[in-house]
Formats: C-alpha cells, sequence, structure tokens
C-alpha cells in the first residue's frame, strides 16, 4: 500500500478540522489557543506535503511553513499575555467571560 | 521522504487520538501534554516528508518552548471553569477511539500482506540533510530575504509591545 499525497492531506485536513471544534466548542482559554496551534499544525502539514510531492525543486512550501511556525509563536505569546491580563481582571479562564476589551 | 505505510498508520493514529485529547481532557495540564505529543508526531510527520530542519524546529519550538510558555499561563492563571462538554464526550471519545485503532490494526495488517518488506531499515535511513540545509539557506537569506526580515522585525515589536504592557500597566496600578 503505497502512501500518496492525499494520506498527508487527508491528516492536515482532519487536524485542522479538530481545531476548528475545539476552538468552537471549548470553553477553556488555554484550550482555545491549543486547537489554534493544532490548526496551524494541519496547515503546516498541507504546506509540507505540497512542497514534498509537487514543488521538490524549489522549497518554497518548506520555507513558507517555516514563517508559520514563526508566525505561530509569536501569537501564542501575544494571545497569552492578553489572556493573563484579562485573567488578572475577571478572574476566570472562561472565554464567555472574556466579551469586552 | 520516507514512504512507509506503518510509520504513517501509526503515528496518523497517535496524532489524531491526542489532539482528540487534547480537546475533552478534563485537566487542562493533561491537554497540554496531549499537545506536546500532537506536537511532536507533527515533526515526526515533517522529519517523514523529506523537511528535517522543519522537524527540527518544529520540536524545540512547539515541542519545548511553547508548552513552557503554556505551562507558565496555567501556574499564573488557574482552572475555575468547568468544561461543560467533557460528560457529552466522555461516552463518544472511547468509542471513536476504538474504532480508530480497529481501522490502523486492520490498514496495518493490510500494508503487511501487499508490502511485506515494510521494516526495511534502509529506506528509512535515506535522508538528504545536507542537500536541505543548504536550500534552506538560500531560501531564507537569498530569495525570502524580505520575509525573513519581515518575521524578524515583527518578533522584535511583539517583544517591545509586550515589553511596554508590561510597564504601562505598572504604571497605572501605581496611581
Amino acid at each position: 500500500m503505497e502512501i500518496t499525497m492525499y494520506h498527508y492531506l487527508s491528516i492536515g485536513l482532519l487536524l485542522f478540522l479538530i481545531g476548528l471544534l475545539g476552538s468552537v466548542i471549548v470553553k477553556n482559554v488555554i484550550k482555545v489557543l491549543i486547537s489554534i496551534e493544532i490548526m496551524l499544525l494541519g496547515v503546516n502539514i498541507n504546506f509540507i506535503t505540497f512542497a514534498a510531492f509537487c514543488d521538490n525543486m524549489k522549497f518554497d512550501g518548506y520555507v513558507i511553513s517555516l514563517f508559520y511556525v514563526g508566525l505561530g509563536a509569536v501569537e501564542l505569546a501575544v494571545a497569552l499575555y492578553l489572556f493573563y491580563l484579562m485573567y488578572q481582571k475577571k478572574e476566570s479562564d472562561c472565554i464567555e467571560r472574556f466579551n469586552e476589551l | 521522504m520516507i514512504d512507509n505505510p506503518v510509520i504513517f498508520y501509526l503515528s496518523s493514529a497517535f496524532i489524531i487520538v491526542f489532539a482528540l485529547l487534547c480537546l475533552f481532557a478534563k485537566n487542562v495540564v493533561y491537554s497540554l501534554l496531549s499537545s506536546v505529543v500532537v506536537f511532536f508526531f507533527g515533526a515526526l510527520f515533517f522529519y517523514v516528508l523529506g523537511s528535517e530542519y522543519n522537524a527540527i524546529i518544529q520540536a524545540a519550538i512547539y515541542g519545548f518552548a511553547v508548552p513552557v510558555l503554556i505551562g507558565l499561563s496555567i501556574m499564573f492563571g488557574g482552572e475555575k471553569t468547568k468544561n461543560k462538554t467533557k460528560r457529552t464526550f466522555a461516552f463518544y471519545l472511547p468509542l471513536f477511539a476504538g474504532i480508530f485503532i480497529l481501522a490502523f490494526v486492520y490498514l496495518t495488517m493490510m500494508s503487511l500482506v501487499i508490502m511485506p518488506d515494510t521494516f526495511r531499515a534502509s529506506e528509512v535511513l535515506q535522508v538528504n540533510a545536507f542537500d536541505t540545509i543548504r536550500t534552506f539557506a538560500r531560501a531564507l537569506f537569498i530569495d525570502y530575504v524580505w520575509a525573513f526580515e519581515l518575521v524578524s522585525l515583527l518578533l522584535t515589536i511583539v517583544i517591545a509591545g509586550i515589553g511596554m504592557l508590561r510597564v504601562h500597566k505598572k504604571g497605572r496600578s501605581r496611581v
């Protein structure tokens, strides 16, 4: 049984859907952030899959995936700091209570 | 690229199960630990797809640095909110995990029947690390140098912004 590009794309899609599901239904802010990171991981797997199977000479997908990792870490740092500030104000980590800036 | 069905199906099963555990775990610390497993298996996917550099970056940033950040925020925060969705999924999660494990065992057995030499070590050891790193260096510092500088600038702005927020908050709390 040969592993084709569609197998990897399916895994990327599944991870993206799991992250989307978590970011919609979960109430905890930390879990929402982890879900967003899982979505980013699914997108990265798609980028690298396309780079490995379709663009094996220029490595564009690999480099874009690298930028995504950096931007994802930045986004997580900013989001965690905002969560820290909101937690100090609201004394809760439920995302439904964070309805004002 | 390593074209091995056993590695693919095994890592796929683990990454899906731990991603679901990450969402529906009772304790947020367990969710964090599950996310570490998910990120490491993501790095394994990158390695299997032939991108060792991305695998190292993924394991270093998402496997070590990001969990430390999230763990610190859990320490500062705490867990007061109960997850209302956990009761619903406490029944469905083992059911879907069982179905997935059965499907995984079936696919593994089928792959062993169709391709008996799946565990060839020589295939696993074929890596092209030198070419990958050279190509990455060329892409980062020549082809995509402006994007690289832009990301560096963004990182600097984020660090400065968080520092300024902290200073502003300190000054306001003193007043």
